[in-house]
């Protein structure tokens, strides 16, 4: 078997495994933690606080917003792009179709490899706030740098393997590599707030709801 | 009580265990360290924008303390008591503003939880909560200074307001009316100004000669037995007496 047909096939497999089942493990761990020990939660548990808390920060509805408005606005710009882009990708709906024989909606070409590079760009200004706010740099750990390394890898490789620069084959390689590795250590580093973020954002929210204080 | 207990990273370890829920292991793992509670934080601000104020700093040192467990050493803990206590007034005004809601004051006080596993409590928080658990509030007022407290504003009311009364016990009342125990050691008009006030309006009201301090002290000492203890006192009042609200002075 190829480097390329393992990253295509088990590789794959397991990458989506282990971030898909890391994540049903994590919100399972969670209803079994908190349902003993947060009894707070439950006791004043508020769909409507939990919802508007969701929608107050998932779009730049809020003061931190205003307050920090080119920062929100390229955390925002950057993960929608981190998001959007490789599911719309016209390559990767035909892979999807190779395998599966499902297709959905692709980006245009262009817009997607515009998309490719404003979400580098984003990531660039994160790590350089990181690099020049003292208040930033304080909490920075190696950590940090690596994890934003890993999301912004395979936007880069896959960038060059579509302009075909270097050797594609190798850049190939690496972007699926770093593809997959990503997919792996969302469930078990920050990278979780993919999921965790809407507990969180729910908790706060209704904690703060039941004192009639939103939390946005 | 707190005072009896020493360094012991056993029973660190133990609070560490008794403290972890999911709200707080899920915040120390999702924090992406993005400094955005920095201008939130009125230490920050007062510092001279001093980076290591900033509220996800202090958030890490809690982060840091669940995953030494009983690897702590006097050195750390002293440290680390500096920072639940000196630096943070567990405002929440950074979880406010943390595109995640992160509560970092709920973080700080399980910090603080676990100082009260090992005894280091500041000096004048331990005497209040003896004084709750001595006589009731914490001001170290016996319940015969508060009644003849009472009884002294009543008469000054009067003066002023002939039929005007502080009533004390008064079974079924609409409104249970709490204070700070400053006021009547300190300030006991506050008192007399209030009762003018439910006389004015007509308010069917009490207050009680046990369960009357609604400050609790404990909880910002993050000794959770306690800080129910405390709360408990008002509940059996008002519980005993039957009203149907319990009014709190501002």
């Amino acid at each position: 078997m190829s480097l390329y047909e393992l990253l295509r096939g088990p590789l794959l497999w397991l990458a989506f495994g282990v971030f898909i089942g890391g994540m049903i493990v994590r919100v399972v761990l969670f209803f079994q933690l908190s349902t003993k020990k947060d009894k707070p939660i439950y006791r004043f548990f508020s769909w409507k606080w939990l919802w508007l808390s969701i929608f107050h920060w998932i779009v730049p509805l809020n003061e931190t917003a205003k307050k920090n408005p080119i920062t929100t606005a390229v955390g925002f710009i950057f993960h929608f792009c981190l998001l959007v882009t490789p599911l719309f990708l016209l390559a990767h709906g035909v892979l999807w179709y190779e395998s599966w024989e499902i297709s959905w909606w692709s980006l245009p070409e262009t817009v997607a490899d515009y998309m490719t590079l404003i979400t580098i760009g984003c990531g660039i200004f994160l790590a350089l706030r990181r690099i020049l706010l003292p208040y930033v740099r304080v909490v920075t750990t190696t950590a940090d740098y690596v994890l934003l390394g890993v999301t912004l890898a395979p936007f880069v490789t896959g960038y060059l393997a579509y302009h075909q620069y270097f050797d594609y084959y190798t850049v190939l390689i690496l972007h699926m590599f770093f593809g997959e590795l990503m997919l792996v250590v969302i469930p078990f580093t920050k990278l979780s707030h993919f999921i965790m973020f809407f507990f969180s954002r729910a908790v706060t929210g209704m904690e703060f709801g039941r004192r009639r204080a939103p939390s946005w | 009580m707190a005072e009896e207990t020493a360094f012991d990273p056993k029973k660190f370890k133990e609070a560490v265990e008794e403290k972890t829920n999911a709200r707080l292991k899920m915040w120390l793992e999702i924090c992406a360290h993005c400094g955005l509670c920095a201008d939130t934080c009125h230490f920050y601000l007062a510092n001279d924008k001093d980076p290591k104020m900033i509220p996800a700093v202090k958030g890490k040192r809690v982060l840091e303390a669940f995953k030494k467990k009983d690897k702590i050493d006097e050195e750390f803990l002293e440290d680390f008591y500096w920072t639940v206590y000196g630096d943070c007034t567990m405002c929440r005004r950074c979880t406010m503003f943390c595109p995640f809601g992160i509560d970092i004051a709920t973080i700080t006080s399980t910090g603080r939880g676990l100082c009260v596993s090992q005894g280091k409590v500041p000096e004048n928080l331990v005497k209040t909560i003896e004084s709750y658990y001595k006589h009731g509030n914490q001001m170290e007022v016996s319940e015969e200074d508060w009644i003849d407290t009472l009884q002294w504003m009543e008469e000054e009311l009067q003066e002023e307001l002939p039929g005007a009364t502080i009533p004390i016990d008064k079974k079924g009342a609409n409104l249970l009316y709490t204070v700070n125990a400053r006021e009547p050691k300190f300030y006991p008009m506050d008192i007399s100004q209030a009762a003018m006030v439910f006389y004015l309006a007509g308010e069917d009201w009490t207050m009680s000669s046990k369960g009357w301090d609604d400050t609790n002290l404990a909880m910002f000492a993050g000794d959770l037995k306690a800080a129910s203890y405390i709360s408990q006192l008002v509940r059996d009042a008002a519980e005993e007496l039957e009203v149907k609200r319990v009014a709190i002075t501002e």
